[in-house]
């Protein structure tokens, strides 16, 4: 009945885009997400913390989910055209749904409703970012809830990789439409069920080889730093490419064993899950060999950390096993978007830092859950750059792109090279506007570190330079930067496309 | 033996002339003009009717008929009459003519009722490929589904190595699961013994599997400049069989398609071929693109008359060497009177193909190596043969030799100890002079 009656209100302009049934999705998508506050009630039952905090977070999510879907229960169907607007939703609502808990805890560092949807954005986005200037003030179950949001936006954005954004087109990802890396691999179902059904087992595995390997680590005495709530945490984030630490210093607090675990296991969480799944299903690692995405993703891991290695020999930072370490680790973390610091950046060379910088563009492989441009987009970008020069010289000549042998279509390199502007474009505009915070200069931030503040916000990484470095925060950042660093975020998370098509007239009309 | 035509186009009219005077014809087609030129130069029976339609066949006598051969130009036709025919005279033999590869490729899975398909476009992509003179595998012929290749090749003085080449052959590294059918020298075919050894300036030619015909290939590529390029003008079906061989003897080919969407095609299923968006009759393209550098240019327009142009205007260019697909047979003599091109007529191609078959519809294909001197043959021992059950080193070497036989649908490639079973398909190579004996014995 108000399902009916909202229609109608709404459908004279909106004739093109179903919104009653985008916000019966996004109702039923916000029930789904209630049981997941179950998990940090149980861990503060066990730690003898107040759940009532994560119970009636929960209770608000389902409630609004039960009242939204209710509302607009209907018989009509969410097509492609609705996708945009219920992808850009979730990821507005649910981290609103995730922040709750810290609002309803009355802790101080994030009682202002802007610092907790923040760290709540940062959390689903597996971004890392934080406005605390010291995690471990948090207590265990917020602390916990706070590593469990990263794990559960790591699995939402795995699925929206391999099976929403392909359908919707975004940035050229119909490349990943059947993500099969060659003809006689049989191609992956395409449902969105089936695929999160899929993926999520895998996930869960390398999670919970993660936390064993960490587990050990402890165990056997090689870190003795190294507990079971601290291995849990950090592979939550870690698989989730997310970056958040219950540690006041982070990573740092461990040593060099607990460095190469987690560096591992974020090489891994970096790789196309489509592809590892493959490799599991058939049992063949020469999927990996073939796979273009995953040789240059590996290429640039080592030529990156290279150039670091060299910089930091070359200005005495660090030598030996530690400056391999420092290296690898850092490279690797702000590469496929973690963001874990096993050392102060800040304090490096400025050719280390500008490497480091850099390597924030890359990201991961696309159907990982790692944030910035990916590497595939750059795979297809130097093709397309080859293929103009050899074009300049012969005009007439017809060269279809081929990735992994199999032909692209033109529409998906137009949308790739449309993606990668208005993610440049939205970095230089995120930098400006933190320049332009009146905040931002008593913080001494400059050119530079605004730069890398927009990059590692829109790119899902996590540490910028300067103030809101390795072992800073955002917490002095002001309320404008805070509001257009928490946009970017979720902006990057979901492609950009999906907001930017909703801004446009045409999306709406029929 | 009675044979029945379907089809009495430029290939049907080919083959009546080369049969008529053997073989007792029956010939059917829809246009009566055609039959009735048809019956007028030759003593052969004509029906006026559709070769797909029951009612023809069998007012055509088709349950007497020994063959059948359908090529007409159309694939489905062919197709269906060849299917008709086996239902309603399960003895008959059939040819098909077809110009699809996947046909083919359909038909050597055992899933099309017929006897053998000649296909056009590959029987000529063939025939260039060997005019272009590769020095690698010059020409192929597959059998049992390609488990079993014929190649030939030239041996050139710097080719080979030394434990190949000027070596006896019973002491030659010779790939496994290949013989060496065959040597000519000065003119003269001999099946050579193992103290023979093969010589710079042969001609050799080898039965055996695809992998050692590949390490055949290998072999003689060593030392001899590799052909890089060839232009082919036009991407119809023609142009691209005539790429797919070429590319798969690692010579680089570039592609030149006029339709855009037809390019983009064509670029897409040929990775490994350059393929240019152009008419071919455009002098700025021809010199931007360094035509005139190009080993040999293949010209498979659909038009004669613009492969004429094209053909001249690239020798204009500089290309040396021209291949022209023509349509029409007066086409061939205009080309050859220019002189700009050598005319390669597809039709003519396939209707030689299916002749050679029509010989002895027992012999599953023929493969005619050096024009008339020496053929392969596929043959089934019968039991009654005097061979079967005798192993190899037995049989006698009266020029011919088994390269392999097929059991159960398995290629064997057979060693002295070996024995030759009732039932088995040889793949024998012989003297053209000795078939009737070969194929008496066996």
């Amino acid at each position: 009945m108000i399902g009916a009656r909202l229609r109608h209100a709404v459908g004279r302009e909106t004739r093109g885009v179903d919104i009653v049934a985008s916000l019966n999705l996004v109702g039923i998508l916000l029930l789904a997400l209630s049981p997941a506050f179950l998990v940090p009630t149980g861990v503060a039952l066990g730690y003898r913390e107040p759940p009532v905090p994560f119970l009636a977070a929960g209770a608000i999510t389902a409630a609004a989910g039960l009242l939204l879907a209710r509302a607009t229960a209907g018989t009509r169907r969410v097509g492609i055209r609705e996708g945009f607007l219920v992808v850009s939703l979730v990821w507005l609502l649910v981290p609103a749904s995730g922040c709750l808990p810290y609002l309803l805890s009355g802790e101080k560092a994030l009682a202002s409703p802007l610092d907790a949807y923040f760290e709540s954005m940062s959390g689903f986005t597996t971004t890392g970012s934080s406005v605390l200037s010291d995690a471990a003030v948090l207590n265990d179950s917020l602390a916990f809830w706070r590593q469990f949001t990263m794990w559960l936006g790591g699995i939402g954005i795995i699925v929206l990789a391999l099976a929403v954004l392909p359908r919707l087109r975004v940035g050229g990802r119909q490349l990943f439409e059947t993500e099969a890396p060659g003809p006689e691999v049989e191609p992956l179902t395409v449902t969105i069920r089936q695929t999160a059904r899929r993926f999520l087992i895998l996930y869960a595995g390398i999670t919970f080889a993660a936390i064993v390997a960490l587990v050990l680590v402890g165990v056997t005495g090689l870190d003795d730093e190294m507990g079971p709530y601290d291995a849990i945490s950090h592979s939550l984030a870690t698989v989730a490419t997310g970056g958040f630490s219950p540690r006041t210093q982070g990573l740092v607090e461990f040593g060099a064993a607990t460095h190469w675990v987690v560096l591992f296991f974020m090489v891994v969480s970096g790789t196309n899950f489509a592809l590892m799944y493959v490799a599991l299903a058939r049992g063949g690692l020469r999927v990996f060999g073939r796979d273009e995405e995953f040789r240059l993703y590996l290429g640039l891991l080592g030529a990156a950390s290279i150039v670091v290695v060299a910089d930091l020999l070359r200005t005495s930072v660090a030598g030996g096993e530690e400056a391999v370490r420092h290296a690898l680790f850092n490279v690797t973390s702000l590469m496929t978007t973690t963001g874990f610091a096993t050392a102060d950046f800040n304090e490096w060379g400025s050719l280390a830092v500008a490497v480091l910088v850099g390597v924030m563009f890359l990201g991961a492989s696309a159907g990982s859950s790692s944030g910035s441009i990916k590497v595939v987009r750059h795979v297809i970008i130097w093709k397309m750059l080859r293929r103009e020069l050899d074009q300049t010289v012969h005009p007439e000549l017809v060269a279809p792109l081929r990735l992994n042998g199999r032909v692209v279509e033109e529409r998906a390199l137009r949308g790739v090279i449309v993606f990668v502007i208005l993610y440049l474009g939205l970095v230089a505009l995120g930098a400006m506007a933190v320049l332009a915070d009146p905040a931002s200069r008593a913080l001494e931030i400059g050119a530079f570190d605004a730069l890398a503040a927009a990059a590692t916000t829109l790119g899902n990484v996590g540490p910028a330079l300067g103030a809101a470095g390795p072992f800073g925060s955002y917490a002095h950042y002001g309320d404008g930067s805070k509001a257009v660093l928490t946009a970017l975020m979720g902006l990057g998370r979901i492609e950009i496309i999906p907001v930017v098509v909703l801004l446009s007239r045409n999306y709406w009309r029929a | 033996m009675r044979i029945l035509v379907i089809g009495a186009g430029q290939v049907g009219a080919t083959i009546v002339a080369a049969l008529h005077s053997d073989h007792d014809l029956t010939v059917i087609d829809l246009d009566p003009g055609r039959l009735s030129a048809l019956s007028h130069h030759y003593d052969v029976t004509t029906v006026e009717g559709d070769g797909a339609s029951r009612r023809s066949l069998q007012q055509a006598g088709v349950k007497d008929v020994n063959l059948l051969i359908a090529c007409t130009s159309r694939d489905e036709v062919n197709i269906i009459s060849s299917m008709l025919t086996k239902k309603l005279s399960p003895e008959t033999k059939t040819i098909v003519r077809t110009t699809k590869v996947e046909y083919l490729e359909v038909w050597q899975e055992r899933q099309l009722d017929a006897d053998f398909l000649v296909s056009s476009e590959l029987e000529t992509a063939y025939a260039i490929s060997s005019l272009i003179g590769v020095p690698a595998a010059r020409q192929t012929d597959v059998f049992a589904g390609g488990q079993v290749q014929i190649v030939e090749f030239d041996v050139e003085d710097t080719s080979g190595t030394p434990d190949v080449i000027g070596v006896p052959l019973r002491r030659a590294q010779i790939p496994a699961d290949s013989k060496v059918a065959s040597i000519i020298r000065g003119g003269a075919m001999r099946i050579p013994r193992g103290g023979e050894s093969i010589q710079a300036g042969d001609r050799i030619i080898i039965i055996g599997s695809p992998e050692a015909a590949r390490q055949w290939s290998e072999i003689m590529a060593r030392g001899v400049g590799r052909v890089e390029d060839v232009v082919i003008f036009g991407c119809g079906r023609i142009g691209t069989a005539v790429a797919r061989v070429l590319l798969d003897q690692g010579i680089g080919v570039r592609m030149v398609e006029a339709v855009a969407a037809r390019a983009r095609e064509v670029a897409e299923e040929f990775p490994e071929a350059r393929v240019y968006q152009a008419t071919g009759v455009e002098p700025d393209f021809l010199e931007r693109e360094r035509i005139g550098a190009a080993k040999a240019a293949i010209f498979a327009m659909r038009d004669d008359a613009k492969n004429l142009y094209a053909a001249t205007l690239a020798r204009l260019h500089g290309v040396r060497f021209g291949i022209a697909v023509v349509h029409e047979s007066i086409s061939e003599r205009v080309f050859e009177k220019s002189g700009v091109a050598i005319p390669i007529n597809p039709r003519s191609i396939t209707a030689e193909e299916i002749v050679r078959f029509a010989r002895d519809p027992r012999t599953q294909q023929v493969a005619m190596l050096e024009g008339d001197r020496y053929e392969v043959l596929d043959i089934t021992v019968r039991g009654e043969s005097k061979l079967a059950n005798r192993p190899f080193r037995e049989l006698p070497m009266t020029g011919s030799l088994i390269g392999a036989v097929i059991r159960d649908g398995q290629a064997l490639f057979p060693h002295g100890d070996d024995m030759l079973m009732p039932g088995d398909r040889a793949i024998l190579f012989t003297e053209s002079r000795r078939v009737g004996e070969v194929e008496r014995a066996l």
